[in-house]
C-alpha cells in the first residue's frame, strides 16, 4: 500500500461519550469484522472492560476503507480509554497517530476529559476531527455542543459530522473526513529503522509481543533489531497487523502500525516508549519517548497465601509489559509478610490492576489502603519520600511533613455548585476560582490534597451531582501540613499494614471511624480483641470485638444437608481473602477501612 | 459408582398449611380440599411405585402441617403408610395445636403414631402473632392433655428464641411453661431468617448476637436441671427419649424422602423431590439426584455427627469409609484439637464444650 493512502488515528473522548461504539460502527462499515463475529465494544477484549463498560487498554486495529474518491485506504485505528487514570494509555496512542477523532456527546457537551484529551492531542501536533455524537437522542443539543467546542477548545466545528454511533447515522462522513483531513504519515521507508514501541504484552508461546509505530525505515522477519534504551538485540521472527485478529505480514514499513515477535523471554528488555532500530543500519538517535508518568497512588499488594509470592512477582512482571504505568517494588510487612509496594495512576487504575492480577493470574490478594507519597523532612535536613504510612519515622525526628496537592478542575451545572463546593471544603480543598463556561455550566477549581481525592472523591462527586459533574486533576506540588501517623493496634499489637497518615485535626474523628469500622469487619474470634487507634503510642480511640460465643446452625435435618453445607462452603470461600495477623484473622476489606471517615454514610 | 442402600427411616412431607408462618420457607401450599385430594393420589402412586423397605424402624410425618388435612384425608394418608409400619419403633407426627380434633388424635393412635412433636414456639401471644401462629399456650396445653388421654405420651415441644422483640424474661417464662407440661422432649431453635420466608422478605432480623448467646447459654444450663439432657445442638430429652428418627439424620444414615418438598438419601445418592406441588402432581416419581463423592460423604457425616453432643463413633466412620477420621482430616483435625475445639475420647470424636458452641467454625475448618 502506498504510504499516502495510510491514515493513523485514534478516537478520544470523555468517558461514556461513545468512543467504543463509534469504533464498532467503523469496524462494521469497513467490513473489517464479519457481521457474525460482531459484538458491541468489540475492541474492549478484556472481560473486565466489557463488564464495567469502560475501555482500560488502548487497542490498535487495521482496517481497509474504500473512499468516495474510489481509492483504497488503510486505517490504523487506536481505541483509547476515557478515564483520567488511563491518560497514559491515551498519550501513548497519540504518539502513534497523525490525527484524532474527538467524540463529544451532544447530550452532555464538553467534559473534563474532553478537554484533557484534546490538549494531549494538540501537544502531539495531531489533526483533530470533532464529531458530535448521540444526535438521535431526544435531549441532544448538537448546535450547542458545537458552540461549546468552538468556545472552550477553539476547534472549528463548521464541518463537524453530527452522528449517532449507535445507529450508524453519518458515520460515513467521519470516514471521509479521516481521509480528507488527517495527513498521511511521513517517514522514509529506506531510512534506518526507527519504531516507537507503544504497547506490549506477554504471550506464553512467543514471548513478549511489541506493538509499534514504524516512523522510519522498515522491519521484516529475519532482521536483527536493537531496543535502543535497553540495548537488547533480537531477531524478528514474525511481524503483522491486527484487524483485530492477528494477521502476519512480510514487512512493516514507515507509516505502519503493527506488532512483532522476536522470541523475547526477558521481559525487562522491552520498554514502552523505547525505539527499536536495525542492527545492520542503526538510526543515530532514538525517537522522543513518552513523558514518564509518576504514580500518584501506592498500596501494598500481598498474596493471601504466602507461598504465592513468586507467582505474584511473575504476574506483576508480565502485567507491567501491558501496563507501562504500573510500578512495583518488593516490600515486607510484619503483618502481611512478603509482598510489593505498587504505584498506580489513580484509584480506578489500582482497582483494575488488582482485579486483573486476580483474574488473569488466578491470585488471591490482600491490598492495603492506598496512600500518596509524603515528603518528610527530618530534623537533620534529609528528605524522605514515604509511600507507605508504616515507614513514617518517629515524630521526634521529623521537622515537617509535606503532602502532594492537586489542582482539581470540576465541570458542573449550576444547580450542583453548592454540593460540589461543600464536598471540596470537606476534603480540605482550597477554593481557587469559578468560571462560567457557558450558559448553566461552570468550571470550579480547587486546590486539594491528593490524599483526599484518591479514595472516594469520584463516587461522592457523582452522587452529589447525579453524575453531571466531571473531574480532571493535575499535581501542582507539595505543601506543608500537620500530618501524623496513626497506628492501629489489634489485640495490643500494632498492625503495620493498617497504619495511616492523617491530618492532626481529623485524627480523633478518623481514629474512631476506623476502630468502629474494624469492629464491624473483623470476624469475632475465640477471644475478645481490643481495637485501638494510637498516635505516637498514645491511644486516641478504642473499641472491642467481642469474642465469638455462638456460631451454630439451629436446625439441620435430613433435608437441610446440602443447603447447610453450601453455607459453610461460602464461609470458607470468604476466608480465602483473609489474612491471619498474629492471632487475629483480618479480612481484605479491613485494610481498606482505614480510609473510612466517621461521617461515612455506609456505616 | 452409585451405591443404593435400603434405608430404615422414612420421612413424608405434607406440603399443606392452614396459614403461613413468618419464619418458614419449607415447601408448603395453603390447604384446600381439592389440591389435598390430588396430592393424596400422587403420594399413593409414589409409595406404591417405590420399593420401600418393609422393615422401617422410624417414620416421620412432617410438613407443612400434616394435621391440617380433614379427618377423612388424614385417615387415608395414615392408611397409605400402614403397610410399612410393622417393625417401626418410633412413628412421629408433627402437630399444630390449632387444627387438632379429638378424632384426629384417635386416628393417629389407631394407625400406630407413638410420638408427636408439637409447635409451641413461645407462650407470648404478641410474639406468636408476629410469627403468624394462630394458637395460644393454652391450646398447646390442651393438645398435650388430649394425646396423653389416648396414650401418646412421647411428646416433644418446639420452642423458639432470638425472636424479634423477645426478652430473656419472656424466653424463661416460655421454657418454664413447657417444663410444667412435663413432656419427654424439647427442641429449642434460635430463629433463622430464611431468605424466602416472610421475615426474610420484610427485613426482620434476629436479636443481637450477644443476647442470642445469653439465651442459648441459659437454655443449655437450665434444661438439665429439669431433667432434660442436651443431646444435640437444639434438642433436649428426658429419660433417654431422644428422637430416634432425627438421630438417623445426625448419624448420617439413609432415609427415604417421600412427597413434594422432601429430601432423601439412599447410599451415595441424595435426592430432592420437587418443591412445587404442581410438579409433584405431574410426576410423583420425579426427583433431582446428586451423587455424593467419597469426600462429600465423609464431610457430611462429620458435619451431622458433630451436632450430637456425644460426637461421632470413629470405628463406625472407619468401617464405613475405609479410613480413619484422623487420616481423612489430616492437617485439619490437629489444629482444631490444639485450639481446644475437638477431642477424642475412646471411640468418640466430639466437640469440646467450647467447640460445640461454635460448631460452624469447627466445620468450616474441616471443610
Amino acid at each position: 500500500m502506498d504510504q499516502k493512502n495510510i491514515r493513523n488515528f485514534c478516537i478520544i473522548a470523555h468517558i461514556d461519550h461513545g468512543k467504543s461504539t463509534l469504533a464498532d460502527r467503523i469496524l462494521e462499515m469497513t467490513e473489517t469484522v464479519n457481521p457474525r463475529d460482531m459484538k458491541s465494544q468489540l475492541l474492549d477484549d478484556m472481560d473486565l472492560e466489557r463488564e464495567r463498560g469502560i475501555t482500560i487498554k488502548l487497542n490498535a486495529v487495521q482496517l481497509s476503507y474504500t473512499a468516495k474518491d474510489g481509492q483504497q485506504y488503510i486505517f490504523n485505528l487506536i481505541d483509547t480509554p476515557g478515564h483520567v487514570d488511563f491518560t497514559y494509555e491515551v498519550s501513548r496512542s497519540l504518539a502513534a497517530c497523525e490525527g484524532a477523532v474527538l467524540v463529544v456527546d451532544s447530550t452532555q457537551g464538553v467534559q473534563a476529559q474532553t478537554l484533557a484529551n484534546t490538549y494531549l492531542a494538540l501537544d502531539n501536533d495531531l489533526e483533530i476531527i470533532p464529531v458530535i455524537n448521540k444526535v438521535d437522542m431526544n435531549n441532544a443539543q448538537p448546535e450547542h455542543t458545537k458552540h461549546e467546542i468552538e468556545d472552550i477548545i477553539g476547534l472549528d466545528c463548521s464541518e463537524a459530522p453530527e452522528i449517532s454511533a449507535r445507529t450508524g447515522l453519518n458515520v460515513d462522513q467521519v470516514l471521509e473526513q479521516i481521509v480528507s483531513k488527517i495527513p498521511a504519515p511521513a517517514g522514509d521507508r529506506n531510512a534506518p529503522l526507527q519504531a516507537l514501541v507503544f504497547d506490549s504484552f506477554y504471550d506464553p508461546y512467543r514471548g513478549v509481543i511489541a506493538l509499534a509505530r514504524i516512523r522510519e525505515g522498515s522491519v521484516r522477519p529475519g532482521d536483527r533489531i536493537r531496543f535502543m534504551a535497553t540495548g537488547a538485540e533480537y531477531e524478528v521472527l514474525e511481524c503483522g497487523i491486527r484487524n483485530p485478529k492477528e494477521i502476519k505480514v512480510n514487512e512493516l514499513s514507515a507509516g505502519d502500525v503493527g506488532w512483532f515477535a522476536a522470541s523475547i523471554k526477558s521481559i525487562q528488555d522491552v520498554r514502552v516508549g523505547d525505539t527499536v532500530t536495525g542492527c545492520a543500519n542503526p538510526a543515530k538517535e532514538p525517537l522522543a519517548g513518552y513523558r514518564k508518568l509518576n504514580p500518584m497512588v501506592y498500596c501494598g499488594l500481598y498474596p493471601s497465601d504466602a507461598a504465592k509470592y513468586e507467582d505474584l512477582r511473575d504476574a506483576l512482571d508480565k502485567l507491567q509489559l501491558n501496563d507501562a504505568s504500573l510500578y512495583y517494588e518488593a516490600e515486607t510487612s510484619q503483618a502481611l509478610g512478603f509482598g510489593f509496594r505498587c504505584g498506580f495512576l489513580g484509584l480506578l487504575h489500582m482497582d483494575v490492576i488488582q482485579e486483573r492480577l486476580e483474574r488473569e493470574y488466578n491470585l488471591d490478594l490482600i491490598c492495603t489502603a492506598p496512600s500518596v507519597i509524603y515528603h518528610v523532612y527530618m530534623t537533620d535536613g534529609t528528605l524522605l519520600e514515604i509511600d507507605n504510612p508504616a515507614r513514617m519515622p518517629d515524630a521526634s525526628k521529623i521537622d515537617r511533613v509535606e503532602e502532594p496537592y492537586v489542582k482539581a478542575s470540576i465541570m458542573v451545572p449550576d444547580e450542583f455548585i453548592g454540593g460540589v463546593m461543600e464536598l471540596c471544603q470537606n476534603k480540605r480543598g482550597i477554593y481557587s476560582s469559578m468560571d462560567v463556561i457557558d450558559a448553566g455550566r461552570n468550571m470550579i477549581i480547587y486546590e486539594m490534597p491528593l490524599s483526599e481525592i484518591i479514595y472516594d472523591f469520584f463516587d461522592r462527586l457523582k452522587s452529589c451531582t447525579k453524575g453531571y459533574a466531571s473531574l480532571d486533576y493535575e499535581l501542582i506540588g507539595y505543601r506543608k501540613e500537620d500530618l501524623v501517623r496513626m497506628d492501629i493496634l489489634l489485640n495490643g499489637e500494632t498492625v503495620d499494614a493498617l497504619s495511616v497518615i492523617v491530618h492532626r485535626s481529623e485524627a480523633y474523628k478518623r481514629g474512631s471511624g476506623i476502630t468502629i469500622a474494624l469492629k464491624e469487619l473483623i470476624p469475632k474470634q475465640q477471644f475478645e480483641i481490643p481495637v485501638q487507634a494510637a498516635i505516637g503510642g498514645k491511644v486516641i480511640a478504642r473499641t472491642n470485638i467481642k469474642s465469638l460465643r455462638k456460631n451454630v446452625l439451629a436446625k439441620c435435618y435430613g433435608g437441610d444437608i446440602s443447603r447447610k453445607k453450601k453455607l459453610l462452603e461460602k464461609q470458607k470461600e470468604g476466608k480465602k481473602r483473609m489474612k491471619a495477623v498474629g492471632s487475629v484473622v483480618i479480612p481484605q476489606e479491613a485494610f481498606m477501612s482505614v480510609l473510612s471517615m466517621e461521617n461515612d454514610p455506609q456505616k | 459408582m452409585i451405591r443404593r442402600n435400603k434405608p430404615q427411616a422414612l420421612y413424608l412431607h405434607v406440603p399443606f398449611c392452614a396459614s403461613v408462618c413468618s419464619y418458614c420457607d419449607f415447601a408448603r401450599t395453603v390447604y384446600t380440599k381439592d389440591n389435598t385430594d390430588a396430592w393424596l393420589n400422587a403420594a399413593e402412586t409414589e409409595l406404591h411405585q417405590k420399593e420401600i423397605n418393609p422393615d422401617l424402624k422410624t417414620i416421620y410425618l412432617g410438613g407443612g402441617t400434616p394435621v391440617c388435612l380433614s379427618e377423612e384425608q388424614l385417615e387415608r394418608l395414615l392408611t397409605l403408610i400402614d403397610p410399612y409400619r410393622s417393625s417401626v419403633k418410633e412413628y412421629t407426627c408433627e402437630i399444630n395445636p390449632e387444627v387438632m380434633t379429638e378424632t384426629k388424635v384417635r386416628l393417629l393412635k389407631d394407625h400406630g403414631v407413638n410420638r408427636v412433636s408439637i409447635g409451641f414456639q413461645t407462650h407470648d401471644p404478641a410474639l406468636l402473632k408476629k410469627l403468624g401462629r394462630r394458637h395460644t399456650a393454652e391450646d398447646v396445653f390442651e393438645t398435650v392433655k388430649l394425646f396423653r388421654k389416648y396414650g401418646i405420651d412421647n411428646i416433644s415441644l418446639d420452642l423458639m428464641y432470638s425472636l424479634p422483640g423477645q426478652t430473656m424474661d419472656s424466653l424463661q417464662q416460655s421454657v418454664e411453661t413447657a417444663v410444667r407440661m412435663d413432656v419427654t422432649h424439647l427442641s429449642l431453635y434460635s430463629l433463622t431468617i430464611e431468605e424466602n420466608s416472610v421475615f426474610g422478605k420484610t427485613g426482620v432480623s434476629n436479636l443481637d448476637e450477644e443476647t442470642e448467646a445469653d439465651m442459648y447459654e441459659w437454655i443449655c444450663q437450665t434444661l438439665p436441671q429439669y431433667g432434660y439432657e442436651q443431646y444435640e445442638i437444639s434438642n433436649f430429652a428426658k429419660d433417654g427419649k431422644q428422637s430416634m428418627h432425627n438421630r438417623v439424620y445426625w448419624e448420617y444414615e439413609d432415609f427415604y424422602g417421600i412427597s413434594c418438598g422432601a429430601s432423601g438419601k439412599e447410599g451415595n445418592v441424595r435426592y430432592d423431590k420437587p418443591r412445587r406441588l404442581k410438579d409433584y402432581l405431574n410426576d410423583p416419581m420425579q426427583r433431582e439426584e446428586t451423587v455424593l463423592s467419597k469426600e462429600d460423604e465423609r464431610f457430611e457425616a462429620v458435619m451431622m455427627n458433630l451436632r450430637l453432643k456425644e460426637g461421632m463413633s470413629r470405628s463406625r466412620f472407619e468401617k464405613r469409609f475405609g479410613l480413619s477420621f484422623e487420616e481423612a482430616f489430616r492437617n485439619k483435625y490437629e489444629p482444631l484439637a490444639a485450639k481446644g475445639w475437638l477431642e477424642i475420647r475412646d471411640d468418640l470424636i466430639r466437640c469440646t464444650s467450647e467447640g460445640y458452641e461454635v460448631l460452624n467454625s469447627v466445620l468450616s475448618e474441616l471443610l
